[in-house]
Order: structure tokens, then C-alpha cells, then sequence
């Protein structure tokens, strides 16, 4: 038995992930220095302005985390045959199908390895298009808080949270989220990599997977 | 000092000095150019000012009480110099029919040219008939009066977003005067009570211009409603350079530090308070050393409160009683961490079990 190698993630979808990733852990070490400040907080005299340091970093993560958003939404659209919507949504009986699979594996209770699928499970792919939308409102959010004299912003902002205030409580409460989601991502893509040796976490580097194939 | 009818009572005429003063504060509130002060001199005593119809509904009457109490008496004087009330539940002479009758009065005579002044917030659930007013309710009142008048000016939250009565569950249906009225072009003087200079600008740019002040998406006039408390806070300074009260009466907030830490809502906040301060001796709540509590912002009894935390609370469905937001983050990503940790334990049982749970050593 040998492995055959197969290019699955473009280069863009590597770069949007990292961006996320990496835009996500600074976005919430500085979002919860914004909401709840813990340096010493009686220091006069040093020159130093944490405030004004944290938020130029989120704000800067923030910009970064907004490309990562628009990249995956292109590739959503115009990507390759794994990145694409519809490879990733139970819209088809061959993905239902694999929803299925994937969640009686997930449950211990079959052995599940779809052979013609290379990218996504179809449950994995639901949780990202969710947490891109997610990370949709938490631009919206985070630009309506940052630029709330913007007529532009605060249309947009005023529509959907109502005032700062409540726009301040989702963008903190969808920060939760981005944590859950990180764990269990972490999580299972660890258990897929142990369970199926197809290169799952090195593939979000080098993006090639493997497959089986039987040598004859 | 003893209180003497003397020192108390201020003089009943509002003299010429006193009322360009008055108009001068105004136009500077309004950012409009020295040049435009002798129109607005003008338009404030021309003898074809609009008479106004002042709607009490669902309020405390501290509204009006701000605006005729200022310590100072020429803005409160001001008020009632220029604008002719002909019907103001609190301060008009005749009382009963003679008061409706004063009303209907207004309504035909200035129909279409008159200005209405709401305050309080309208409870519109089982057909309104939480607020009556001689025999009608206010919703019939405010369809009576608000298609007549040139516009409406909501003074106060309640009448810009219901106030206190919408607050959760707001079990009168109260609603805020541009949920119900269309057609007619009302502007939004929120905060509890709002800053009379507030008031008394949008009236005059009204009577000036004849027009109503621009503003901003939720109807407020961009003059006071433009930027937020946080903005132009004399405690910024503190606040970029991490300088935070921890708590009351300690250190920081001895030292005039920077209030976000114990609450205050003015990052969140749209108003002119610390530009234009309240009763003449410039002072506004922040400067004395409370957070900013966002009275001017739509629901700020459910989404400011707690007053003395960053964010409201939030309920976990399935855990008893209200927790605070990162706790309640923290149990769901416990929960979660919990789950997981069972996930891998019963995945390494049935390994165990089985003999091996992967596919290339079968």
C-alpha cells in the first residue's frame, strides 16, 4: 500500500488561515485588555500608552482579520473544488450523505472514511461558513465601535445592534465564540489526523493531502 | 444664606442682557457663526413665533423640571420667553375643560404651523389606555395633535425610545414618539432629562431657520449628538494611558483617573456633556466623578445596567440566575473543554477495547 499526493489548498486559503488564526489570538488578547484593562493601572510618569498600544493592535488585527473574512469569500465563490460553498453544504445527496458519516464518526459509532472527498467534512464546513458569517458581524461590529461618527458604519451598525452599547455586547459575546470554535477546531482536526493518515494538519502548510492507494 | 422668596423667586422679566447671553450660549451649543446671533435674536422675538403644545404622557415631568429649574434662570427664562406654551400641563394657567379647550384652540388656529413638544413615552398595548389624559389616551391625543403640527420635538428618552416604561418587559407597550408618528418631521432630544441648552438650540434653530437641525441616524441633532461622551471626556487622557479608578474612593478615582473600570458608559454615548455641562457651574457627572450611566441612548435601562459594569449581563440558559458576561463565557468554553476531554477519553476507551482505532494498522 502507497500513498498517492493531491494539491488541495491553494495558497490563498493557506494565507487566509493563518490570518485568521493569527489575527484571532490578538484580536481577543487585546479585545479583553480593552474590555478590562490589567496592567498596573496607578502608573504615572512612564511615557507608556497601553491603551492606545492595545487598541492600535486590535485595530490592525482587526484589518487583517477583515481580509482573511474577504479572502475566504472569494474562494468561496471562485476557489478551487475543495474551498468552493457548495462542496462544504448539505446541499447534495453525496454531501448529506457525508454529514451523516461524519457524525456517526464523531460518535464512535462507525468507521468513517469517505474516499472521494478530499476537502472538508460537510459538518466542518458548515461550522466555517458559519463562523465567517459570524466574523462578518464582528467587522461590522468592530467598525461601527471604532468609526461610530462614520454615517456609513453607523447605518449599518444602527440597523442590526441599535445603539454602541448593544453593539458592544455581541462584538464581546461573538468573541466567546471565536474561542469555543478555536478549541473544538483544535480539537478535531487533531482527532481526524490521528484517525485518517492523510496529512490533515500538515496539509493547512504545505497544502497536499494523502490518499490510500492500493498497489497492484 | 437662609432661602428668602427674594433669593429664590428670580425676577419674572427676563432682561436684554440676560437674553443675549442666553442666545449667545445657544449659538456656540449650535457651532453656528457669531454673525448669525442677531438673526437669532431676531427669529426669537419676532411677534410670528410658533406657539408650542407641550404633551405630557408617560414621564416624571423632569424634563420640564431641568428646564425650569436651571440654577441659573436665563436659559429657563429663555425658554419660556420665546417660545408661547398654550398648553403645558405643568405650567399653564387654566386647569380642566379650560385647559383642553386652549388646546383645541391651538390646533385650529395654528394648524400646520404650531410646534408640539412630547414628553414621556406612549404605552400603546391594550389600545393605550395605560396614559389618559381627559378621558382620552395618548395615543388618540398624539394622532390628534401630531398630523396639525409643523414638527415635533421628543423631549427626554422616554419620548424619543420609551424610556424607563420600554424598558424589559415594559408591560405597557411603551414606545417612543417616532414609532407612531409619520408624516410629520420629529426630532429626538434624548437623556434623562436632556441638557436644556439641548432643547432650547433645536428650538431656535428651528425658529431661526426654519428647519430642523440636521441629524443623526437615530433622529438626534448632530449639534449635541454628534460625538461621543468618551471623545471629548477631560478624562481621556487617563484612559489612553491606562490610568484607571479600580473601584470608588480609591486611589485612582481620588486622582481624577479615567472611570471606564467602574462602568462608565461613555464610549458608548452620544452627547454634548462635557462641552456643555449643566447648571452654569460646569460641572456634569463624569467631572464629579461617576461614570457616564448613557441616558441618551436608545434602552439604556437594559443594555447601560448594570451602571457600574462594562456590559449588561447575560443569562446561560440552564444556569440559575444572571451571571456576568466572561463568566458566562468561561462556563460555556468550560463546558466545552469538558466535552472534549470526554470525546478523546471514550475514543481512547474504545481503542482499548477494540484493539486500534486507526484505519492504516488495520
Amino acid at each position: 500500500m502507497t500513498y498517492e499526493k493531491h494539491y488541495v489548498w491553494s495558497i490563498l486559503l493557506r494565507l487566509y488561515h493563518w490570518a485568521m488564526a493569527g489575527s484571532i489570538v490578538a484580536l481577543s488578547v487585546t479585545g479583553f485588555y480593552i474590555f478590562n484593562p490589567w496592567t498596573l493601572t496607578n502608573l504615572e510618569g512612564t511615557g507608556l500608552f497601553p491603551m492606545m498600544t492595545m487598541r492600535y493592535i486590535h485595530i490592525l488585527a482587526g484589518y487583517l482579520f477583515t481580509g482573511a473574512i474577504a479572502a475566504r469569500i472569494f474562494l468561496f465563490i471562485f476557489g478551487n473544488r475543495q474551498e468552493r460553498i457548495c462542496d462544504v453544504l448539505p446541499i447534495s445527496s453525496r454531501n448529506i450523505k457525508n454529514l451523516i458519516s461524519t457524525l456517526g464518526a464523531y460518535m464512535y459509532l462507525t468507521d468513517h472514511h469517505d474516499e472521494d472527498r478530499l476537502g472538508h467534512n460537510v459538518l466542518a464546513g458548515m461550522t466555517y461558513v458559519t463562523t465567517i458569517f459570524v466574523g462578518l458581524i464582528q467587522i461590522i461590529a468592530g467598525f461601527y465601535l471604532w468609526l461610530p461618527e462614520s454615517s456609513f458604519w453607523q447605518k449599518f451598525g444602527d440597523m442590526i445592534f441599535g445603539s454602541q452599547q448593544f453593539g458592544r455586547y455581541i462584538h464581546h459575546l461573538l468573541m466567546w465564540y471565536f474561542l469555543l470554535f478555536a478549541l473544538i477546531h483544535i480539537y478535531l482536526v487533531i482527532w481526524n489526523d490521528l484517525k485518517n493518515p492523510d496529512g490533515l494538519v500538515s496539509s493547512i502548510f504545505t497544502g497536499n493531502k494523502f490518499r490510500h492507494r492500493e498497489v497492484k | 444664606m437662609t432661602d428668602t422668596p427674594e433669593s429664590t423667586i428670580p425676577e419674572p422679566q427676563l432682561n436684554r442682557r440676560s437674553f443675549l447671553k442666553g442666545c449667545t450660549t445657544v449659538a456656540a451649543a449650535l457651532g453656528i457663526s457669531e454673525a448669525m446671533i442677531p438673526k437669532l435674536v431676531e427669529a426669537a422675538t419676532s411677534a410670528q413665533r410658533p406657539p408650542v403644545i407641550w404633551l405630557h404622557f408617560q414621564e416624571c415631568t423632569g424634563c420640564t423640571e431641568s428646564l425650569l429649574r436651571a440654577s441659573h434662570p436665563d436659559i429657563a427664562r429663555l425658554i419660556l420667553d420665546i417660545i408661547s406654551l398654550d398648553y403645558h400641563e405643568t405650567v399653564m394657567a387654566p386647569a380642566g375643560h379650560q385647559a383642553e379647550k386652549s388646546m383645541h384652540d391651538t390646533l385650529d388656529k395654528f394648524a400646520g404651523k404650531f410646534l408640539c413638544v412630547v414628553e414621556g413615552g406612549i404605552p400603546t398595548k391594550d389600545k393605550g389606555i395605560y396614559c389618559k389624559i381627559g378621558g382620552r389616551t395618548a395615543m388618540e391625543i398624539l394622532a390628534d395633535v401630531a398630523p396639525k403640527a409643523a414638527a415635533i420635538i421628543a423631549i427626554g428618552s422616554c419620548a424619543a425610545y420609551g424610556g424607563i416604561q420600554a424598558a424589559s418587559p415594559n408591560p405597557t407597550g411603551a414606545v417612543g414618539v417616532k414609532d407612531l408618528v409619520s408624516g410629520t418631521p420629529v426630532i429626538n432630544v434624548p437623556g434623562c432629562p436632556p441638557n436644556p441648552i439641548s432643547f432650547l438650540g433645536t428650538v431656535l434653530h428651528y425658529l431661526t431657520f426654519g428647519r430642523l437641525p440636521v441629524t443623526d441616524n437615530l433622529g438626534r441633532p448632530l449639534f449635541a449628538y454628534g460625538r461621543r461622551i468618551h471623545d471629548h471626556c477631560e478624562r481621556r487622557a487617563h484612559f489612553d494611558e491606562g490610568r484607571f479608578a479600580e473601584q470608588f474612593g480609591d486611589y485612582g478615582h481620588r486622582n481624577g483617573y479615567c472611570l471606564y473600570k467602574v462602568g462608565c458608559k461613555g464610549p458608548g454615548t452620544f452627547a454634548n456633556c462635557p462641552s456643555v455641562r449643566f447648571n452654569d457651574v460646569d460641572v456634569w457627572p463624569v467631572s464629579v466623578g461617576h461614570g457616564c450611566i448613557g441616558c441618551t441612548e436608545p434602552d439604556f435601562w437594559d443594555t447601560m445596567t448594570p451602571f457600574y459594569e462594562r456590559l449588561p449581563n447575560v443569562n446561560v440558559p440552564g444556569i440559575a440566575g444572571v451571571t456576568n458576561i466572561d463568566k458566562a463565557g468561561k462556563t460555556i468554553l468550560g463546558i466545552a473543554a469538558a466535552a472534549v476531554g470526554i470525546h478523546a477519553a471514550v475514543g481512547i476507551g474504545k481503542s482499548m477495547v477494540t484493539g486500534c482505532g486507526c484505519k492504516d494498522k488495520k
